[in-house]
């Protein structure tokens, strides 16, 4: 008995040290990014590196912004990733609902060919889309950004799943108090699939701000960027700003952050729905 | 009597229309006396319809703008790619494909590319190119240790953090989750300087407890697994997040059950805890597995691909063909191989992790 309960301790013991050890990794690169954006860089660079915060948070904010406008580059990015999800959460939504609740003809082989994008990466789609918009004349623009992926095979996917939990009794008794669909969508079925909604936001919004390659080949002018191909240009100069780079990295960080805590609760048992009713 | 012959024939002809009727009716009764069968079906299939809410032009208004976007935007550039492929890119497109004159409608699609027919010369050239099978060769190295060793971190996390002995859960999980809100570059940036050789934190903490500085950025093997830990140090999180709600799941009976069937810790975890959370396991594995296969922002911005090609990953090879050279053709023929390799790894995961 008092070997089992040492034995308990022990493991207990282990348990938590491989979570503080993990946390530790996870926290010192953030951590560190931190510290170095608020120090000069002479300062930064020394040799033992200083591992307390300093003062020149705000000097380097100004410089970088003297270099790149990053408060437009923000802006860009948040500007985009947030239309994008709107607009994605309610094609997915309506498209969602109507492959759950509704009959139509090829019905389930429609919903197959689109999983099947779903192993494609949207790399496949650069070129393609490049030459695309470039015929439309729609290069260095948001909407050539934001379009693409708004028809979103995880999204649609999800929404699907989650929307055939809705009882159609439910839809039905709506339907006899004279709803028209669009109000049973809208009043009833959007209400109740709040938290696959957030999860999917969250999804969205990750996809969107993270999106560097296709931008990178889309966006030519500096007052277009988004935060990634802006930071990708700072580590071009010819010397490197670390201390710019690395207030840029830090506010870059904010949205996304901010987004995730908001809905963390939510994502949780959103994202699961999904995965699992199948 | 012209206005009486004309009121007859206006009867004659009412009548034989009437008879007309009449005999198609009869034969349709005749017919769908003499085939039962068919009709069976089709009034079963009318009770259906009527059954289920089925309103398909509602159906259609909900579902066609994400159609039109999909279409256009996502099923076009698929078989648009396959097209590419076996052809070379001269140039931007000059004048019209196709063209509609109706009038007030007017619909004319250009020509997106100048292209010259090569037939399958992209593909054989890409064989008996060194650099794909370099870049090939990165990517697997990177895929076969980077996802086993993040979900095996993540699982382990999960576990811990399900233990009902476990205080702090909230304050934990979003610590670790918390990289996954850095963004892709910015996290990459980070990363190019933890793991600088003169100037990185890593190396100074190595000499710390007296290890020779390591060169993380200039030397291949090293580079590769500074490449696996950003990724890891990024996804771990998030993949722990959706392996944890999968462990609530598990119902806590089967639990209960095993200890009164005297089962240890290892046996609860394999007869319990690892079957019912298969189908999380399997789509966490999938989609990561895609997720390192596209990998392409770490390398670009940590190692750039070097040293001497050593980091480089398909689809940063396939950028530099495309973007860099202009050889769109011959990167869609990359790209076509790269897909075809990813799909077949995810169903033959899918079907493996599927069975028994």
């Amino acid at each position: 008995m008092r070997d089992q309960r040492r034995k308990d301790a022990v493991w207990r013991f282990l348990t938590y040290a491989f979570v503080i050890a993990m946390v530790v990794v996870m926290m010192v690169p953030l951590y560190w990014m931190l510290v170095a954006a608020t120090l000069p860089q002479e300062e930064f660079l020394q040799f033992p590196p200083r591992l307390i915060p300093g003062t020149a948070f705000l000097d380097n904010f100004a410089a970088l912004q003297e270099r790149l406008d990053f408060v437009r580059t923000i802006r860009n990015s948040v500007l985009i990733a947030v239309v994008y999800t709107l607009l994605s959460l309610v094609l997915c939504s309506m498209a969602g609902f109507a492959f759950a609740k509704y009959e139509f003809k090829f019905k389930e082989p429609i919903f197959y060919a689109i999983l099947a994008t779903l192993v494609l990466p949207i790399q496949l789609l650069v070129i393609p889309l490049f030459l695309l918009m470039a015929q439309l004349e729609w290069t260095n623009t948001f909407r050539a950004i934001i379009l693409p992926w708004a028809a979103n095979p995880i999204g649609i996917f999800l929404m699907r799943q989650n929307m055939k939990s809705i009882p159609d009794a439910l839809l039905e008794s709506a339907r006899m108090d004279g709803a028209t669909e669009f109000q049973i969508f809208y009043r009833i079925a959007l209400p109740t699939m709040r938290s696959s909604l957030a999860a999917l936001a969250i999804i969205l919004f990750l996809f969107q701000w993270d999106l560097f390659l296709y931008p990178l080949v889309i966006l030519e002018s500096a007052d277009m960027y988004t935060i990634p191909i802006g930071l990708a240009q700072l580590t071009g100069f010819q010397r490197i700003y670390y201390d710019q780079i690395m207030v840029a990295a830090t506010l870059a960080i904010v949205p996304m952050v901010v987004l995730f805590l908001v809905l963390q609760k939510q994502f949780v048992s959103g994202i699961l729905a999904g995965s699992l009713k199948e | 009597m012209a206005t009486s012959d004309e009121t007859d024939d206006r009867v004659g002809q009412t009548y034989r229309r009437r008879v007309r009727t009449r005999v198609r009716d009869a034969t349709r009764r005749f017919r769908r006396a003499a085939r039962p069968g068919w009709d069976r079906v089709r009034f079963a299939r009318q009770d259906l319809t009527a059954a289920t809410p089925t309103l398909p032009r509602v159906a259609y208004l909900f579902i066609a703008p994400f159609f039109i976007l999909f279409g256009l935007f996502l099923a076009f550039p698929v078989f648009y790619t396959l097209y590419l492929s076996f052809f070379e890119y001269q140039g931007v497109g000059q004048g019209l494909l196709f063209w509609v004159d109706l009038g007030p409608l007017y619909v004319e699609i250009p020509r997106i590319a100048q292209l010259e027919f090569v037939g399958g010369g992209n593909y054989a050239r890409l064989l008996g190119n060194e650099l794909f099978w370099q870049s090939m060769f990165n990517t697997s190295y990177i895929l076969a240790i980077q996802v086993p060793l993040m979900i095996g971190l993540a699982l382990a996390l999960a576990l811990a953090l399900n233990a009902s002995f476990m205080r702090f859960k909230g304050v934990f999980r979003t610590a670790i989750a918390l990289p996954v809100s850095a963004n892709l570059v910015a996290y990459s940036t980070v990363f190019l300087l933890l793991f600088n050789e003169q100037l990185g934190f890593l190396n100074f903490v190595l000499a710390g407890v007296g290890l020779g500085p390591i060169p993380w950025l200039t030397d291949g093997f090293w580079a590769r697994n500074t490449i696996i830990a950003a990724v890891t140090w990024r996804w771990t999180g998030y993949n722990m997040i959706i392996l944890l709600a999968g462990l609530q799941t598990v119902p806590q009976q089967l639990y209960e059950a095993a200890e009164i069937d005297g089962a240890n810790r290892w046996e609860k975890f394999r007869y319990v805890t690892l079957p019912q959370l298969k189908p999380v396991l399997l789509f966490v594995v999938v989609l990561s597995t895609i997720g390192t296969f596209k990998l392409f922002a770490e390398p670009y911005v940590i190692t750039g691909g070097g040293p001497t090609n050593s980091t480089i990953t398909i689809v940063q090879y396939i950028y530099r063909q495309a973007f860099v050279n202009f050889n769109l053709g011959y990167a869609s023929a990359l790209t076509v191989v790269f897909v075809t390799v990813v799909s077949v790894f995810s169903i033959l995961q899918i079907k493996l992790g599927g069975e028994d």
